[in-house]
């Protein structure tokens, strides 16, 4: 075994910017065993995956086109008969649909935020200050990664229950907010900073939190993207904290995701509708992605934990 | 891979310009520490601690607690119903994990074989499935089962098969719940396994090819031996995520029908919704808990020996 293949590695590999990378798969394919057969091949396996990946969703996409009862008409067919978007229009102007959004967004983009500055000043503490009991404390915090959720959602309920907190927007935005996952991964980078860079400002006599804000926070982008962007999927994609937390019925905070999840039960047949609010409500994260995808996808590099 | 180390080696004895005293930063660390370790102390680790203490008590919310001493634990341990969860959590998770790693696998050597636009865009696809929800997940995937007018049961009468109930039934349920399972868990596995796939070094073919291996012996003899720790790693985390998944039976099924699709997870979950003391399913949730954690602990120390905790 060669040198153990750790997941975690500080920064974003140089050599794989675009260019290089580029050359390094031209290189790889002439490499390549292999005549046009393997080429066939290659390309109808990406075909199947490509379309294994997205075909669920471009279904549930094209049949919120449908009519109302169209959708589980018998015969199955994939096209609607006619193109109608009456179910977008509709499930958009649902002053329910449209209050679960908006809950769903301001709620992961507060969420988002608050991660990123609790995490960010915990991962600068950790990075580049001396104090008494870090290397205990530092245990202390990696070890909460490895609780299974279950193991404290049952009682976390009760200590928000007995906090008076149920059906308030702090019991889905303080609880989750620190993470021990996203203080390593943003710790990690932090160490990759050289310590030159400010050292130059302590000599100024900058202070520990001037150089956090003016030096280190505005190199964070990187980071920041991939830890933001999993802060707010996590908090818009949620289900059962909400379902546990957010109890009054038809209460001013349910969130998209129980919103679907409870139109499904309660009106069955009105699948078009489903169908057109489900993909509403998946369009943003998958927007989100696309984006920033190269973030994302290079975090993944950095760090193969989540 | 690399690990590029921040701070340079201490220098051995007094190199340093001037001694500085060992906690010097107290103040400022502990004033940019107090948001999360306060946030991890009540909503983490007090609830650890706290789950713990209610195990040993009848406890709920409307009675005052009597303590009972392990009575709890041996409720669950003496539980059919929970044994059972347990059997088909490692069912579920024999047939997803394998699926995931497997396609990962194949999807990680295809990328690379690909020109880069190509993989990008197969990256990009298969990791879309990721950001979705389990409520949407859940949504689309019972419409694709659906009996009368479902897309699978019509593809499968293209070709000449009967209707299948396929949530309907207890044979087949758990099965259907594996498809939205691994097509939720597969796109960070298979970007994971692509990184630890390009982290091996180009020369190490050449020198094979050079030698006449063809592409399968190239696989066997350099690729798999070099993602051991990787797919180790992908194995126990995805185990771990695997047979924990109870948001996908709760949403398609409810653990239905006759608890076929009653995940360990879903069973506690349940319990606690519906009882009214809460010992059983927290004394069922730490069992996991110990198994659980402990593995992924281990395997964490394992891949990264001395790596996480330099500070």
């Amino acid at each position: 075994m060669a040198a153990s293949a750790p997941i975690i590695v500080t920064e974003p590999d140089p050599a794989r910017s675009a260019g290089a990378r580029d050359a390094v798969h031209r290189h790889r394919r002439s490499a390549r065993a292999g005549g046009p057969g393997w080429a066939v091949l290659r390309y109808v396996y990406s075909a199947a995956i490509f379309l294994a990946a997205l075909f669920p969703l471009a279904w549930m996409a094209i049949s919120g086109f449908k009519a109302r009862n169209e959708v589980v008409s018998s015969p199955f067919q994939f096209f609607p008969d006619v193109w109608q978007p009456q179910n977008y229009v509709d499930i958009a102007s649902d002053p329910q649909f449209l209050r679960a959004v908006g809950v769903s967004f301001g709620g992961a983009l507060l969420f988002a935020a608050l991660s990123l500055a609790v995490n960010s000043m915990a991962a600068y503490a950790f990075a580049r200050l001396e104090f008494a009991f870090k290397r205990t404390i530092w245990v202390v915090v990696l070890m909460t990664m490895f609780i299974p959720g279950m193991a404290i959602l049952l009682t976390s309920y009760i200590v928000v229950t007995r906090m008076g907190l149920l059906n308030t927007l702090a019991v889905l935005v303080v609880p989750g907010a620190a993470a021990a996952v996203h203080i390593f991964f943003i710790r990690q980078f932090y160490l990759g900073i050289p310590t030159s860079i400010e050292e130059a400002a302590l000599i100024d006599g900058a202070d520990r939190w001037r150089i956090f804000t003016a030096i280190f926070l505005p190199m964070s982008k990187p980071v920041f993207v991939v830890v933001g962007i999993t802060s707010f999927l996590a908090f818009w994609n949620a289900y059962v904290w909400p379902i546990m937390t957010i109890t009054e019925p038809d209460s001013a905070l349910t969130q998209i995701q129980q919103y679907l999840a409870t139109f499904r039960s309660e009106r069955r047949i009105e699948y078009g509708l489903l169908l057109a609010g489900s993909t509403l409500a998946a369009t943003p994260v998958i927007v989100l992605f696309l984006i920033f995808q190269r973030y994302i996808i290079s975090g993944i590099r950095i760090s193969g934990i989540k | 891979m690399t690990t590029i180390q921040a701070q340079a080696p201490p220098a051995k004895g007094r190199a340093r310009r001037r001694p500085k005293p060992a906690h010097r930063d107290n103040r400022i660390a502990f004033l940019m520490l107090a948001p999360a370790l306060v946030l991890l102390g009540i909503f983490v680790l007090w609830p650890l601690v706290y789950a713990w203490y209610v195990s040993f008590f009848n406890w709920s919310f409307y009675t005052e607690s009597v303590f009972v001493g392990l009575r709890n634990f041996r409720l669950v341990l003496a539980d059919p119903v929970f044994w059972a969860s347990i059997g088909r959590g490692l069912r579920f998770s024999v047939i997803v994990v394998p699926a995931i790693l497997i396609l990962a696998f194949v999807f990680a050597n295809l990328v690379k074989a690909m020109g880069q636009r190509m993989g990008t865009l197969l990256k990009v696809s298969i990791y879309i499935p990721t950001v979705i929800s389990g409520v949407i997940a859940s949504i689309v995937f019972v419409l694709i089962y659906e009996y009368r007018q479902g897309l699978l049961n019509w593809l499968i009468g293209l070709v000449g098969f009967e209707n299948q109930p396929w949530l309907g039934s207890a044979s087949t349920a758990l099965l259907a719940l594996t498809a939205p399972a691994i097509w939720l868990g597969l796109g960070l596995a298979s970007l994971i396994m692509l990184a630890g796939l390009l982290d091996i070094p180009e020369s190490y073919y050449e020198s094979a090819e050079l030698d006449g291996a063809n592409w399968w012996q190239r696989t066997v003899f350099i690729t798999v031996p070099l993602m051991r720790n990787i797919g180790l790693y992908l194995l126990v985390t995805c185990f771990v995520a695997t047979i924990q998944q109870y948001e996908l039976p709760l949403i398609m099924t409810s653990g239905g029908p006759v608890q076929s699709t009653l995940l360990p997870n879903l069973h506690i979950f349940l319990r606690f919704t519906n009882d009214d003391t809460v010992g059983y399913s927290i004394a069922a949730a730490l069992l996991l808990f110990v198994v659980l954690g402990g593995l992924s602990a281990v395997i964490f120390r394992v891949i990264n020996s001395e790596k996480a905790v330099d500070a």
